[in-house]
């Protein structure tokens, strides 16, 4: 068998007293959309952020294309080609759309002095932005706006469009339509499937909405109170089913 | 049509007019309190001294500029640390312990201004990586750390000093970095505000163009979604605190030679005025907005409502009353433009 993309191995972490995540372990294939869900504190965000090198675990290992990996930091994870768009925390208010989108990558001047100093190439960054949104489903907005005067669904746009523009393995999407409305959800999922579908892009997408997950995973992963419950095939499932695994109506069977 | 332009000549009476000048107060607000100062002052002078013009000579505002300049400083570094969202109030306690320090130096060991010089940007650089190791390694608050070192700075500048002034030291010193450039007959530029205006255009292009100014307003905007970015937070808060402390080395040097001797008492509450100014000029407290402009004018408000007061012969005991009013006008004026802009 060949290895999956990324390989969760008996992942676990603990808050003081709080067991946020207990030996969690599942793969994520190529080209594959997995779904996480899980009720509120189910520890989603938490394995997210492990995943991401934003949180080391306490216990447990991760496998990128058969490689052992050890995440001490987010950069490392960026690195590797994982970008996340994190719940909550995804973009900076204060800065507009490109310097957000180029945060923590940023193009500086040639020349010797445009190195030692970080003079940033604004234009060339605002360029590169507008070129790399124009091959999306979602529409983003100019990219010298800032970020404060955008809607939720244009900032979720910029967030994903950010985690699109640099994520070339996997991407990691904590319930990026939360805050979105019915027009704007229908873009991002488009834009989700057409990235698995078109560039054979793989993904963990976070989601309380089981319609969504219904429609874009491939396999669901569902949390309940930091164990993982269930591993459910889209084709052989139901949201019935997956809802009774989050509340806990139906419990552990099979683990794939 | 007719409708339509008169409908639109009307909003442009009422709506559009309060709004212009509403966007104007936005964006220009600290600027027009420093010009309605200033021409105020302009028109008031007069009156004190048989209609002769105190206020708007190029001597005196010379003289006003020189007063600001050491605030300046080290409001420029105040302003990156405040944009990053933290706080520095140990500046004061830094710039008497390199008045000190560089002054025994001088005396003691005969290392001459330049190297004196340097030592007090060595010796403020340093006392900032001390903040900013704090900061960063222990987790602490800002707020916290600096009031520790605060008291930590001024308490060794007292020590090595013995509680006494330092005189004594090479005349040259002085001579160098509290000169006064001619300009022309009767005009002439002091060090002190060359050094603060070219800080003040460096600090600029620093936090404008650079990784480095982006970085700082990331932090202060959120320091958790910049670090997630990939961004190595910690490198550049010590970096911030670093600079910050290095400013308030530059600040020490030029009081020593300006006051001719080092006196550990010497900066006590200069903290305070750089969080004014830089607050007043618009960098918002809460981090994530930073201005140099708004701060180095917020500087000279300060310096000029100093200036028109001893121009009045206005008791000290009043001047601390009327500059407190002053900051807490403009700060209100400030978090009512804020409000505007929403
Ligand atoms: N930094 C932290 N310190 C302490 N406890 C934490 C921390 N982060 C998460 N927890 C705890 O770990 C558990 C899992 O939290 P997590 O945020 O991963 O849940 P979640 O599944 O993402 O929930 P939600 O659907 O509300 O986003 C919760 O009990 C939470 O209180
Ligand atoms: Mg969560």
């Amino acid at each position: 068998m060949t290895n999956p993309l990324l390989y969760i191995d008996h992942i676990s972490k603990s808050f003081g007293a709080v067991r946020a995540l207990q030996e969690i372990t599942f793969g994520v294939n190529y080209a594959e959309i997995v779904a996480l869900v899980g009720d509120n504190g189910a520890g989603k965000s938490t394995l997210v952020k492990i995943i991401s090198g934003a949180l080391t675990p306490d216990s447990g290992k991760l496998w990128l294309e058969g490689r052992e990996m050890h995440f001490r930091r987010p950069a490392d994870a960026i690195r590797e080609g994982i970008e996340t768009v994190y719940q909550h925390l995804a973009l900076i208010e204060e800065l507009d759309v490109a310097d957000n989108i180029y945060l923590g990558r940023e193009i500086v001047s040639g020349g010797l002095l445009g190195k030692l100093v970080g003079w940033l190439d604004r234009p060339r960054m605002r360029h590169l932005t507008k070129q790399a949104i124009s091959q999306l489903h979602i529409k983003i907005p100019a990219p010298n706006r800032s970020v404060r005067r955008l809607s939720g669904g244009q900032r979720q746009a910029v967030a994903i469009g950010r985690a699109i523009t640099w994520g070339h393995k996997l991407l990691i999407l904590d319930e990026p339509t939360a805050a979105l409305g019915v027009e704007e959800t229908e873009q991002v999922l488009l834009t989700i499937e057409k990235l698995r579908d078109e560039q054979g892009l793989s993904m963990i997408v976070v989601s309380h909405n089981m319609q969504d997950v219904y429609r874009i995973a491939d396999r669901v992963v569902v949390l309940r109170q930091g164990r993982h419950v269930a591993t459910l095939n889209k084709c052989e499932t139901t949201p019935q089913e997956i809802v009774a695994y989050i509340t806990g109506a139906k419990s552990k069977v099979q683990l794939a | 049509m007719a409708e339509v332009a008169s409908v639109h000549s009307k909003a442009l009476d009422g709506t559009a007019i309060r709004q212009a000048i509403s966007q104007l107060l936005v964006r220009y607000g600290i600027v027009l309190v420093l010009v309605v100062l200033v021409a105020g002052m302009t028109i008031l002078s007069p009156l004190l001294r048989d209609g002769q013009q105190l206020f708007l000579t190029p001597r005196n505002l010379i003289q006003v500029t020189l007063q600001a300049s050491i605030n300046m400083i080290l409001a420029v570094g105040m302003t990156f640390v405040i944009t990053s969202g933290g706080i520095d109030l140990s500046i004061g306690s830094i710039v008497a312990l390199c008045g000190v320090l560089s002054a025994m130096a001088m005396r003691d060991l005969d290392i001459g201004p330049w190297a004196g010089f340097a030592l007090a940007l060595l010796i403020g650089a340093a006392c900032g990586f001390i903040n900013g190791l704090l900061i960063t390694q222990l987790r602490l608050p800002p707020f916290i750390v600096t009031l520790g070192t605060l008291g930590i700075f001024r308490g060794a500048a007292l020590i090595i000093s013995d509680g006494r002034s330092v005189y004594g030291f090479d005349r040259s010193f002085q001579e160098i970095f509290s000169a006064r450039l001619p300009i022309s007959a009767d005009l002439e530029l002091p060090v002190a505000v060359l050094i603060a205006a070219v800080i003040g255009t460096l600090a600029w292009v620093v936090l404008t163009k650079t990784r480095f100014g982006k970085y700082t307003v990331a932090i202060g905007g959120s320091e958790e979604t910049t670090r997630l970015a990939g961004v190595p937070v910690q490198r550049y808060k010590l970096g911030i605190y670093t600079l910050c402390g290095l400013l308030a080395g530059v600040a020490g040097a030029l009081l020593l030679a300006r006051l001719r001797s080092g006196d550990p008492t010497f900066g006590t509450g200069f903290e305070l005025n750089a969080i004014a100014a830089t607050v007043m000029g618009g960098t918002s407290l809460s981090g994530g907005s930073g201005t140099i402009l708004g701060t180095l004018v917020g500087s000279l408000i300060i310096s000029v409502v100093q200036n028109a007061m001893n121009l009045f012969n206005v008791q000290s005991y009043w001047q601390q009353l009327i500059v407190g009013a002053v900051i807490l006008f403009a700060v209100i004026l400030d978090q009512w433009r804020r409000r505007q802009s929403r």
